[in-house]
């Protein structure tokens, strides 16, 4: 069982980092989400002890550890919040730069180190050519 | 007990408040400095209970102990937090004297404060988690704050690089519980000796993982200058100086409370990855002409000093880490609310912040590296880079102090006298610190005392 979890999280982890690493801006989202899911799964398979469900009356004597399954509730709750919040910046970046590639992004960026080296270039040499 | 409660409730119940109102009200965003100067009272009067007293904990729910989340308030964590509270305060009345640009922002800084607060005050892995991400995601919302395509692409890159930080937490949170069958840090920390040396480097290195990328070190630095030179002033001010304390905190607590085994085996590696960290950050902000990049790299080179002195260890090696970082945030949250100012005294307060920077009396920094130099006394490799890394901060700042003041490259407009003497109470700050380190240097050694305590 243990196997089984570690070898899904495993997985779930992996195909997040590879989504994570791709251009477009909603498949590094998919990934993210990927990824809070490894960590979920991680959560209930942390668990101390496996058994019947932790309800009052309890029937049986071992029961599942109820406290990993709180935590994971929560990393769930927490996960949806901010794919929500990393999903509306997406949009929110789209609309900026019309373009969904994070190659755009980059570039712009990009251009405005270079345009910064560039000025900065320039004031160099006004100002070798003052000293001179 | 009842200090510990409201440093948590005020911020978070006026938080969700203020989040409804439109912050570019003149008066909503005075609302929220009320709100952050009582939230740093509270933390201050529960400082006063802690110091001479010791710990003060609290359950919540009025659960029996060990069942309900324990909230837990010591030295370290009180240090912490004021810190942070001051740096919010700071950069909220900053931007509100300036003008705030957009509806959330007073409400958004707010919360981040009740994330904060509940980061350095709590007693509980899980719970640590839950306001980590809190306070990450107010951050998020923070970073686009401005919202041109330059804010957005950074926050972009922020955002995400920071959940997958946050995720890689989890996971150790995940494994730590799994190993030792509590939540709560003290219970964990005493358990942790007899756990499986493997499984325990394993959860270790997803700690330090995380922590690094919130510090922003240097193989986890990438977002980092793209963001802090992206976002405006006050946001810069409050990421570094308020926010990047929980990487700082965390490597202590974790590492040094709860991990200690591992962190001294990990000492070399420590070391190493923070001189890196001083050398990169040192040698790409000589490189920079303006005030944030110079300042972004800078913060890179910083935390690499307090990284140095975690991996020392023992007593004097935390006691320095700790107070390195209160001198770093306090440092950092001065220039970069300078950063697009001008005025009559502006320019004192940069070379201030910048002798702090350095590490020259009499500004706290020289206090900060004195005790690093203290730390490293034994290893003369470390001493040598130490001066190294310090050398190259004194070229970076006061170039660009020749560049912004002396040659007057700094354009825009004059800035209000109430701002100037914003930054000035701030400079005062560093100032009196560098002049009077006593209470600062007890203060870190009683925090330091918690960590070591508890080790042995």
């Amino acid at each position: 069982m243990k196997l089984a979890f570690a070898l899904t999280a495993a997985t779930l982890f992996g195909t997040g980092a590879y989504l994570l690493l791709r251009h477009d801006l909603v498949r590094v989202v998919l990934g993210v989400t990927l990824i809070s899911q490894a960590a979920v799964l991680t959560l209930i398979a942390s668990g101390l002890t496996r058994g019947a469900a932790p309800i009052y009356p309890l029937t049986e004597r071992v029961v599942s550890d109820p406290l990993s399954q709180g935590m994971a509730l929560t990393a769930i709750v927490i996960g949806l919040a901010v794919t929500a919040l990393l999903l509306v910046l997406v949009l929110r970046v789209v609309e900026a730069f019309e373009s969904r590639e994070i190659d755009d992004v980059a570039a712009d960026e990009a251009e405005r180190g270079v345009a910064l080296e560039q000025r900065h270039g320039r004031e160099h040499q006004d100002e070798e050519a003052a000293a001179r | 007990m009842t200090a510990l409660a409201l440093a948590l409730v005020i911020p978070w119940a006026a938080g969700i408040v203020l989040a409804l109102l439109d912050g570019r009200r003149r008066l909503v965003g005075w609302l929220a400095v009320a709100v952050l100067a009582a939230n740093l009272a509270a933390l201050v009067v529960l400082a006063a209970q802690v110091l001479p007293e010791g710990t003060v904990e609290a359950t919540t729910g009025n659960w029996p102990a060990g069942v309900g989340i324990t909230l837990r308030a010591d030295a370290l964590g009180v240090l912490f937090a004021v810190l942070s509270s001051l740096a919010l305060l700071a950069a909220t009345v900053h931007e509100v004297l300036d003008g705030v640009r957009e509806r959330v922002f007073p409400g958004i800084v707010v919360l981040l404060a009740a994330g904060l607060s509940g980061v350095f005050l709590t007693g509980d892995v899980f719970d640590f988690y839950v306001f980590f991400e809190l306070a990450m995601t107010a951050a998020y919302i923070l970073a686009t704050y401005g919202g041109t395509r330059r804010e957005l692409g950074a926050a972009l890159v922020f955002t995400t690089v920071n959940l997958l930080g946050t995720f890689v937490f989890l996971l150790a949170v995940a494994g730590l519980y799994h190993v030792t069958g509590t939540l709560d840090m003290a219970q964990a920390a005493a358990r942790v000796a007899d756990v499986d040396p493997n499984a325990a480097i394993l959860i270790a290195v997803g700690f330090f993982a995380a922590f690094s990328v919130k510090l922003g070190l240097f193989p986890f630095h990438f977002w980092l200058p793209t963001v802090y030179t992206g976002a405006r002033p006050a946001v810069a001010a409050i990421l570094s100086g308020g926010l990047a304390n929980i990487g700082a905190y965390g490597l202590l607590r974790f590492g040094g409370e709860l991990l200690p085994g591992e962190l001294a085996l990990a000492s070399t590696t420590l070391i190493v990855i923070g001189c890196a960290s001083i050398v990169y950050g040192g040698v790409l902000a000589v490189s920079r002409r303006t005030s944030t990049e110079m300042l972004a790299y800078s913060a890179i080179g910083q935390v690499g000093y307090v990284l140095v002195a975690v991996g020392v260890g023992g007593q004097v090696g935390f006691a320095a880490a700790i107070l390195y970082s209160v001198v770093n945030a306090l440092n950092k949250t001065l220039l970069f609310l300078t950063v697009e100012m001008r005025g009559a005294i502006v320019g004192g307060v940069f070379a201030l912040g910048a002798f702090s920077v350095a590490g020259v009396p009499p500004a706290a920094g020289f206090v900060g590296k004195l005790e690093l130099f203290r730390a490293a006394v034994d290893s003369p490799a470390v001493l040598a880079l130490f001066f190294l890394g310090s050398a190259l901060s004194f070229i970076y700042v006061f170039q660009i102090y020749q560049f912004d003041f002396w040659r007057g490259e700094r354009t825009g407009t004059l800035s209000t006298w109430s701002q100037q003497s914003l930054i000035a109470v701030v400079a005062f700050v560093v100032l009196a610190l560098g002049v009077w380190p006593e209470p600062l240097l007890a203060l870190s050694h009683d925090a330091a005392e918690v960590l070591a305590g508890s080790a042995g």
